[in-house]
């Protein structure tokens, strides 16, 4: 009893340990304008954009490819995947890019892609957009392939749903690129954009001793990886909490038009920007201000993005994308925050040699355990990432890491019971069989990498599990072509 | 007397869907029953691409955004001349 109670105040400490870790600059930077990206997304490209390349009469070697994309930028929240999904299925282009827009849409959205890139390393993050892209395309044309019967006869109805046309408009499409460089300013860490061009001393002192007291709050290893938290971080958190009390002022009733609160609020978002991207290095007697490059970054792109929405933008898309901004925040904020606290306090109670006999290695099996604790495990959106974290300071390799981030949000028994009611059990099932596969073979091939296989030798052993792929699905398809009702039916030319 | 349906499963942009319809509906003063469809194979049978939708008098007028008040009060009107 005396060890559990011992153990308490180290396990929340582990806890806000993670939370201030997460709460870092660096996160920060990435993480805010993610969101603001997906808002805009939403709120700023039109979905017709996509789906009138998703119709019945699309071309195969276009509407795949159309599926993936509209997996990247139309698929932010589950009330877009879903009813694309079925409409895709039932009146569109069919059960194959349905299920690519299924297999890609959770995995390589705006939100998940660049947190995975802050937290766990960009070669991850592009991995796993890749190889998301390319399985997913593989599982859909085989998904088509299987059930080819049953999508020939679906109804023949008009696809008037997908004829829509609609381009989006060129000041909200530059509007999506200045966020995008802002993003990627905040993220890369590159030596244009971390060294330090100009140095301000300010004489406040104090602030040492504030972040001694900090660090002794929060106690940290960073041997471990771990941050603690700096007299930033505290700065940081203090204008988060602010934003959050004035977005909910002036952002919730933002359908009653704008107020002092709204532009506020947006204004707070752009210092704590600015905030975080700059180096600050306390000292006793004062607090040494570095200007990055990063710095002058953030600011040019903030600068550019307020005059846009004050001249630029309508009012109506204004209103649009910072009502989607503040829906997501509210959406995944507070869950992120709890998760990532409660990911701290697992970690100190999971032994980093179960993780290493399982998965320390790159094998079939670790690749294939990582997968199945993807599909049991339900985590809120972008939870994974921080669990994924965790995983890999305790030792798992990179590679079944990557099978589990690719199985995990595309595979929950929330989705595939969705999934059921839509397609019908057969075909989720065999669908979620697929997935398990080619998660497996995706952690596989970028272990492998890690591992010291070269670039050039992974992609060939990709280009050869597609080959193998597509040649079992020529000859399947090859001998169905025989039967006489498949000939109006050309699923697949020769 | 219109029939406004609409389309979602509880997210909050359903929410507000709901409210500013029944705002443009009660600026024009005019009646309308309100229906809301929450089940997957109910909403499917529609034609739409994303949720929330705005069904009125069982036709699709707007899908996967909130219009704007004006948007909203026209396409209402134009309800009204049609039943």
């Amino acid at each position: 009893m005396d060890t559990i109670l011992n153990a308490i105040p180290n396990l929340l400490g582990s806890g806000a340990g993670n939370l201030a870790a997460y709460l870092a600059a660096h996160v920060l930077l990435c993480l805010l304008p993610a969101f603001y990206i997906a808002g805009a997304m939403t709120a700023l490209i039109p979905k017709e954009t996509i789906t009138r390349y998703l119709g019945r009469n699309t071309p195969k070697f276009i509407s795949y490819p159309a599926a993936a994309a509209g997996g990247f930028l139309l698929a932010v929240c589950s009330c877009t995947v879903i009813p694309l999904f079925a409409g895709i299925y039932k009146k569109g282009a069919g059960l194959g890019p349905a299920i690519t827009f299924l297999f890609v849409a959770p995995a390589v959205n705006i939100l998940a892609l660049s947190y995975t890139g802050a937290v766990l390393g960009l070669d991850l993050a592009i991995a796993r957009l890749v190889l998301a892209i390319v399985f997913g395309i593989g599982v859909g044309l085989i998904m088509a392939l299987i059930f080819w019967r049953e999508d020939a006869q679906r109804d023949q109805k008009t696809d008037h749903m997908f004829a829509g046309q609609a381009s989006m408009s060129r000041s909200s499409m530059i509007f999506l690129l200045v966020l995008v460089f802002l993003l990627i300013a905040g993220t890369f860490q590159i030596d244009l954009l971390t060294t330090s061009y100009f140095q301000l001393d300010l004489p406040l002192a104090g602030v040492d001793r504030f972040q001694e007291y900090l660090f002794q709050l929060v106690p940290f290893d960073p041997s471990l990886g771990e941050e603690g938290v700096t007299a930033q971080g505290a700065l940081l958190i203090g204008l988060l909490v602010l934003i959050g009390l004035t977005a909910w002022k002036g952002l919730e009733k933002i359908f009653d038009g704008f107020n002092a609160w709204t532009w506020i609020s947006t204004g707070l978002v752009g210092l704590t920007l600015l905030v975080a991207s700059l180096g600050i290095n306390p000292y006793p007697g004062g607090v040494e201000l570095m200007l990055t490059g990063k710095f002058f970054a953030v600011l040019v792109s903030t600068l550019v993005l307020g005059w846009m929405m004050a001249t630029q933008l309508s009012r109506e898309e204004t209103r649009n994308f910072l009502w989607e901004t503040w829906r997501f925040i509210k959406q995944i904020f507070p869950l992120l925050v709890v998760g990532v606290f409660a990911v701290g306090v697992i970690r100190e109670l999971i032994r980093p040699e179960w993780i290493q006999a399982v998965a320390g290695e790159n094998t079939v099996l670790g690749n294939f355990v990582g997968v199945v604790f993807g599909v049991f495990m339900y985590f809120p959106t972008l939870i994974e990432v921080p669990i994924a974290q965790m995983f890999l300071r305790l030792g798992m390799h990179r590679g079944p890491l990557l099978a589990y981030l690719i199985s995990d949000p595309e595979l929950s028994l929330q989705s595939i019971l969705i999934t059921t009611s839509i397609i019908g059990r057969l075909k989720t099932w065999v669908y979620v069989f697929w997935v398990s596969i080619f998660s497996t073979l995706a952690g596989l091939l970028y272990g492998a990498w890690i591992d010291g296989t070269s670039l050039l030798l992974v992609s060939l052993y990709l280009l050869g599990i597609l080959l193998v792929t597509s040649g079992v699905i020529w000859l399947l398809n090859h001998r169905k072509q025989d039967p006489p009702e498949a000939a109006a039916v050309p699923v697949y030319k020769e | 007397m219109l029939t406004i349906k609409i389309l979602g499963t509880g997210c909050p942009n359903c929410k507000r869907l709901e409210s500013e319809t029944r705002k443009a509906v009660e600026s024009l003063n005019a009646e309308a029953e309100y229906i809301k469809v929450t089940d997957y194979q109910d909403i499917m049978s529609y034609d739409l691409l994303s949720t929330p939708g705005l069904v009125i008098n069982e036709k699709v007028v707007a899908s996967g955004k909130i219009p704007s008040q004006g948007e909203l009060t026209s396409m209402v009107t134009s309800a009204l001349a049609e039943s």
